[in-house]
């Protein structure tokens, strides 16, 4: 009894860090919080953001998809600190079809897993579209960069699409021999849509993988200029340091305990959070909290290994590394209340700095664009994006500069923010039509 | 025959691994359509619900108990002054759920799911003897009687328990146990505490937990919870509970999971507390004191 009421609990986490939602965050000196002012997306990008594609706008899918889990150990691991021995494999999904059938690799955003809510609806439209179906992590992911990654410290656009690379030559080199691939295609959403860009153009020179078609959905154009965005608004929403965790938490702990003493509930089970979300979710400065607490939360886990990794001692004292059994209360707390801005100031940039003797940090910012390979994307017809008019991830110059380049590969949605429009019908059919190659449609 | 069982499940867990780069190990099928289909439902019964609620109006006033304000919140620090052993033991959980527990309840899923249902029933029906006990014993009559009647219901119509007839009766399944008596007497959860094979939990919830198991022990309801039979029916039970929790340990990668999950299991917990006296005043946290404490 108390095990399944104890293990529930993931849920519940989901809720609570999408769920800054219950806040009103209302720091006294900043201005009135609407998405305009903050200068990110509008109400409906950011409502879209935070909710998703309702199930009812959602593509026919398949009544069921096999799935193996598979747990790869690779030669080029660095050595394991103790503490992450749970991150020692990468571990990647397979959806396999019983014939010979292509192959759309699926590679997630920023700090996720393989394995996640947008994952599972790209990974069934696909399936059920006849592809053989691989899904990895975020080179950002810790389990990525414990078990596959060469420097231990993500970020790095090219240094971190050469591992991914690497990592799916060895996986698709294993693969059981039943599984027939008569051709590559590669998907990225959010980061993983420029992961999946430089992927390509890795493999248009050592040509191991063969890649044919790549579908890039609401990437990013330049890494640091997105999340200082997200930054800023995590800063305008939730104001700065741990003391605006606090507050809204405090605000979020209260609300939930009203909503359910008010309920004739006897658990706390994730229907309740999930209504008690939707309850209390209602103003852009709510969904833009949310979008920043949650995506603050993915970064802690990279900047701590990236941290332990370079040893900067910014987080952990290299000498004196965190033993396994150690508390890190504190420090989670800590890295709760730095911004993004910081790991590149104090981890990346001197990591990378040393190692390129030419490099400068705007040099590693100017690296860190998608325009590395502006030739590639503009020239070879092979390259696809999807993305929204109101994708908080972009400027207006940065979305002109993909329009642009891709000139009719892309497609621009009004509505959807940042990923909000995945699995929707008409996103489904344009990626699907994009990667067997009939986009633009003929009447266009 | 218990080593056996050991043997067994050891080779289930070795089965499945392919080279030596590479394992592979099958998952669940994954059910897009249904589960897109459930959230369907579940949205639209959300919205109806909000509905008809903006539509009721305001609750009378005496009906609402004054609010817990962000200031009744308990620190975001939580009581742990065993974290040591916890840490030790979330570990061994850990591993031991990768290596056996999580394995063998994927092979168990892979059984016909109405055989799957039967079993979850049956157990779900043993466990209404003790929710009708802590009913009782947390002076909640109405649910005491609900439980009670479900396990008549069941145990007679629904062939031992097999079948869940009293939820399409309209009196669905809420279980309790002494932990929550525990809390409805007014004890805190306490220091929290990572329990072998059974993970989160405080001392409360532990001592809770000891306390349904030895009533279990004492009736010995049909004979069942004791002997050789315990054994094999304690393993399918606790297979069946694993098999229908979606966890996965360290599934985010994430190095502070031990302290995440202590945080998120203490505060639903505290937030069941306020539920069980919301009909009392709100208790002021101490600000200094970490929560559970």
């Amino acid at each position: 009894m108390m095990m399944r009421t104890s293990l529930r609990l993931i849920p519940f986490a989901l809720v609570l860090s999408a769920a800054a939602l219950a806040a009103e965050p209302e720091p006294p000196s900043s201005p009135p919080s609407s998405g305009v002012v903050i200068g990110l997306a509008d109400s409906a990008g950011l409502r879209a953001t935070v909710f998703g594609t309702p199930p009812q706008d959602t593509a026919s899918l398949p009544a069921k998809v096999p799935l193996s889990e598979i747990n790869a150990e690779l030669p080029w691991r660095l050595p394991v600190p103790k503490i992450l021995w749970f991150d020692a494999k990468l571990r990647v999904w397979f959806s396999a079809q019983d014939k010979p059938a292509p192959l759309a690799i699926v590679i997630s955003g920023t700090g996720s897993d393989g394995n996640t809510k947008t994952i599972s609806v790209l990974r069934a439209a696909l399936y059920g579209a006849g592809y053989h179906v691989l899904t990895m992590p975020s080179p950002t992911f810790p389990g990525f960069i414990v078990s596959a990654s060469s420097t231990g410290v993500a970020g790095d656009l090219m240094r971190d699409g050469k591992d991914l690379y690497a990592a799916m030559q060895e996986i698709i080199a294993h693969l059981p021999r039943k599984v027939r691939i008569t051709d590559i295609d590669v998907v990225g959403y959010s980061l993983g849509g420029a992961n999946a860009a430089i992927v390509k153009s890795i493999d248009a020179t050592e040509h191991k993988l063969k890649i044919h078609r790549v579908v890039m959905i609401n990437p990013p154009v330049s890494l640091f200029s997105s999340v200082g965005r997200l930054d800023r608004l995590f800063a305008a929403t939730i104001g700065p340091g741990e003391q605006g965790v606090e507050l809204l938490y405090r605000r979020l702990y209260a609300q939930i305990a009203n909503l359910y003493r008010a309920s004739d509930r006897l658990e706390l089970d994730e229907n309740f959070l999930l209504g008690a979300a939707a309850a209390t979710l209602k103003t852009d400065a709510d969904f833009s909290a949310a979008i920043a607490l949650t995506f603050r939360l993915q970064l802690v886990d990279m900047f701590f290994i990236g941290d332990l990794y370079a040893k900067t001692g910014v987080i952990t004292d290299p000498a004196h590394p965190p033993k396994v059994g150690d508390s890190l209360e504190d420090i989670q707390r800590d890295l709760r209340a730095k911004p993004f801005a910081d790991y590149f100031t104090r981890v990346f940039a001197p990591y990378y700095l040393k190692r390129r003797p030419d490099a400068t940090s705007p040099s590693l910012i100017a690296s860190n664009r998608l325009d590395i390979i502006t030739d590639a994307l503009r020239d070879d017809g092979d390259y696809y994006a999807q993305t929204t008019r109101n994708d908080l991830i972009l400027n207006k110059r940065e979305l002109a500069w993909l329009q642009d380049t891709l000139g009719p590969r892309i497609i621009v949605y009004d509505q959807g923010g940042h990923l909000g429009e995945v699995g929707d019908r008409q996103q489904v059919a344009d990626m699907l039509d994009m990667l067997s190659g009939s986009w633009p449609r003929s009447e266009q | 025959m218990r080593m056996g069982l050991l043997v067994a499940l050891l080779a289930g867990v070795l089965e499945g691994c392919a080279s030596q780069v590479l394992s592979i190990r099958t998952a669940p099928d994954q059910t897009p359509a249904a589960d897109n289909a459930a959230a369907a439902a579940n949205a639209a019964a959300f919205a109806e619900a909000a509905a008809a609620e903006s539509a009721a109006g305001p609750a009378e006033p005496h009906d609402v108990p004054p609010p817990v304000t962000p200031a009744d919140a308990p620190p975001m620090y939580t009581y742990d002054p065993w974290e040591r052993l916890n840490r030790f033991t979330y570990r061994f959980n850990a591993r031991f759920d990768e290596a056996i527990f999580l394995p063998v309840a994927d092979t168990y899923r892979r059984t016909p799911r109405p055989i799957r249902a039967g079993i979850h029933n049956f157990f779900d029906n043993l466990a209404e003897i003790d929710s009708v006990i802590n009913y009782t014993l947390q002076w909640r009559l109405k649910y005491g009687w609900r439980s009670f009647a479900r396990l008549a219901i069941n145990s007679t119509i629904g062939i031992g328990g097999l079948l869940d007839v009293a939820t399409k009766l309209k009196l669905p399944g809420e279980p309790t146990g002494f932990a929550t008596t525990l809390a409805k007497w007014g004890m805190h959860p306490g220091p929290y505490l990572v329990i072998p094979l059974l993970g989160p939990s405080t001392l409360r919830d532990g001592v809770g937990f000891l306390a349904d198991y030895g009533a279990e022990y004492g009736i010995n309801v049909v004979g069942l919870y004791r002997g050789g039979v315990s054994w094999g029916l304690g393993t399918v039970n606790a297979i069946d509970q694993r098999a229908n929790i979606d966890f996965r340990y360290y599934s985010g990668g994430s190095p502070f999971e031990y302290e995440t999950i202590r945080f998120l299991y203490v505060r639903r917990r505290l937030i069941e507390d306020e539920g069980l006296h919301a009909k009392e005043p709100v208790k002021k946290a101490p600000v200094d004191v970490p929560a559970g404490k």
